[in-house]
């Protein structure tokens, strides 16, 4: 290679790696901004020019929603109803899946068609008919109102179906010839196989949940059966919004997900790529 | 160790008819092979047999007992695929006791039969390992173990050689035999390859076209072919094919040179001869034939001899190992006649008395 020529990828290099930079600071600065806004005095926030760091650095909006408000209370409804619809979500997809991708049975065309189709519907659309069923099945303020709506997800079905066809037939034929009923050979054959993909589906499947604030919202409206993200929205009082101490309790919800993000690194950045390929 | 029966079975795909009416015997003990070339339904009746596709008409009896609507995991027949199909997952042990344990076999029992399959099969250290740890030939070994465990009516082979190289191929084929004679058990085997056919069976079925073309012996396959599709098949180099017609005890073929013929075919008709080369000789003076040398190949013990005759048509015969025959050589060819086959023109074979 001659010294030019490696200049110039250099310069490539190097031009990319600027714009990867650009983009992360524009994703990352509004958390950052959050953050920092959390850590000032109120009066601070609201001045009309940007200030980077704070002038006085302060703890007391994060010792507000942790004292004043009741987010330990939305914290657990939080943590119950994203593992409920988690496994819940799992499991039956799983079933599902498997079933589309296995079984023969009359109309499974039809039914995965159906499938697919009502992912092109968006929950919000849906959501109306969600309440009056909810509240007719008088579930409203309760975490099973909570979950029900949300496990509707027809993504994690087709990623499931997808991930059993590529099973190579031998596998179910072996299996068969060794006397497996259907359960065990989707437990005991299928589902080892794939461990990975259920672990990256349940990590998505738990972050959609937790992040989800429409249908919590309109669930619930008993303060002590909110999730997190919708008890963000009760710090305030009758004198309006306090900004920092909103945003303070926003970086508390986030944390147990970023954290969850950083351990499982690997994972969620697979599960997105899985379900990305069908999301688009 | 059972009997096989198959009594006209049939099988569709849609509108094709991928198996016609196939009737055979398995008798207890026995080693068959099921040859043909791709497409010749030899797979899909074997997976018939397994339970692994339906069976349109006709029965099927696996130990005197009527098995076309049963299941596949009780037909009480084991399977070994292609490609092995070992779960990844589990180890060699637990592949092997997989099957047992779906039938809620007692614990004991299982070791005790895994154990055994193993030190038959001299596999015994392998037992905790992962089929991605094992080598092409063990997991072949454990493919086999899985399917010896459960003490089957009836082994099923679905072409298990052909993922190994040659060498190892060789190999496993003696064992496979071996294991056969020890175990004295009924095995079916699938395989697109004649050596292995001829090697390890005690009958060959040869299928081509949705149906039966022959059952029999090695021997008699190869040295009484029933048609001229078998005829053509069995052995390597194949058969030479020469057309002329046929009458009076002799055929007179399109060069116009006449070889007597000892066959009973009913009538004076166009027929095709056919020989092997082993039977065509290169000879001194006046052959039966003679005609141009094309190409000459050394094979060591013998020497195989491409010839044109003077109408054409190509030949292959056979020399000795130190021939001294050149390309582009005049040669006199023998037929040794009492190696001849007659077929008509529906390809049905008469043979030399």
């Amino acid at each position: 290679m001659t010294a030019s020529s490696a200049r110039q990828i250099n310069l490539v290099g190097g031009i990319i790696t600027l714009l990867t930079l650009i983009i992360a600071v524009l994703w990352a600065f509004p958390i950052y901004w959050g953050i920092v806004s959390s850590l000032k005095p109120e009066n601070e926030v609201v001045r009309p020019y940007i200030e980077l760091w704070p002038e006085t650095l302060t703890f007391e909006h994060y010792i507000f929603a942790l004292t004043e408000t009741q987010i330990g209370r939305w914290y657990i409804n939080s943590i119950a109803t994203a593992v409920g619809a988690t496994i819940l979500t799992i499991s039956t997809s799983m079933l599902v899946g498997y079933a589309l991708s296995q079984l023969r049975f009359p109309l499974r065309r039809p039914l995965y068609w159906l499938i697919l189709a009502s992912f092109m519907v968006p929950t919000q659309t849906l959501i109306i008919n969600h309440f009056v069923l909810v509240a007719n099945m008088g579930l409203l303020n309760t975490w099973a109102g909570i979950i029900l709506p949300q496990l509707i997800n027809p993504v994690v079905i087709i990623v499931y179906k997808q991930f059993f066809d590529q099973v190579p037939r031998d596998f179910r034929e072996a299996a068969v010839m060794d006397n497996a009923g259907e359960f065990r050979i989707l437990f005991k054959v299928y589902m080892p196989m794939n461990w990975g993909v259920t672990t990256a589906l349940a990590i998505v499947t738990f972050i959609w949940s937790w992040n989800s604030f429409l249908w919590p919202f309109l669930a619930v409206t008993k303060t002590e059966m909110m999730t997190i993200t919708v008890g963000i929205t009760q710090v305030s009082d009758a004198f309006g919004v306090y900004y920092a101490s909103q945003l303070a309790a926003a970086v508390l919800a986030g944390l147990p997900v970023a954290l969850a993000y950083l351990l499982f690194q690997r994972r969620v950045t697979q599960a997105i790529t899985l379900s990305a390929g069908i999301k688009g | 160790m059972a009997e096989i029966i198959l009594d006209k079975v049939s099988k569709s795909f849609g509108s094709v008819r991928v198996i016609n009416e196939v009737s055979l015997t398995i008798q207890s003990g026995e080693f068959v092979v099921f040859l043909g070339p791709s497409g010749s339904g030899k797979s899909t009746l074997l997976r018939m047999i397994a339970g692994l596709e339906t069976i349109d008409d006709g029965r099927l009896l696996i130990g005197g007992k009527e098995s076309q609507t049963l299941p596949p995991g009780q037909r009480n027949v084991a399977m070994v695929f292609q490609n092995y199909a070992l779960y990844p997952h589990m180890t060699v042990r637990d592949n092997m006791a997989f099957g047992l344990r779906n039938i809620k076999m007692a614990a004991p029992e299982v070791e005790r039969r895994v154990q055994d399959a193993a030190r038959m099969l001299e596999m015994d250290a392998l037992l905790d390992r992962r089929p991605s740890e094992l080598s092409g030939g063990q997991r072949q070994r454990v493919a086999i173990g899985r399917a010896i465990v459960k003490e089957p009516a009836a082994f099923l082979f679905d072409e298990p050689l052909s993922n190994l190289d040659a060498a190892l191929r060789v190999r496993t084929r003696v064992e496979l035999a071996e294991l056969h004679q020890r175990m004295n058990s009924t095995m079916i085997y699938v395989t697109h390859d004649q050596t292995e056919a001829m090697t390890m069976s005690d009958r060959i079925v040869i299928l081509n076209d949705c149906r039966i073309e022959q059952i029999g012996t090695p021997m008699e396959v190869y040295t009484r072919p029933a048609s001229r599709f078998v005829a053509g098949f069995i052995g390597s180099p194949s058969m030479n094919f020469l057309k002329g017609s046929y009458k009076d005890g002799a055929m007179t073929l399109l060069d116009g040179s006449r070889i007597a013929a000892r066959v009973a075919v009913p009538e004076a008709d166009t027929y095709e001869l056919g020989i092997r080369p082993e039977a065509v000789k290169v000879c001194e003076g006046e052959g039966d034939t003679k005609g141009q040398v094309k190409v000459v190949e050394h094979l060591g013990e013998r020497t195989l001899v491409h010839v044109h005759l003077s109408d054409g048509s190509a030949i292959v015969a056979q020399d000795g190992g130190r021939s001294q025959v050149q390309p582009g050589d005049e040669v006199a060819l023998r037929f040794d006649i009492s190696e001849l086959h007659l077929f008509d023109s529906s390809g049905k074979a008469w043979h030399a008395e």
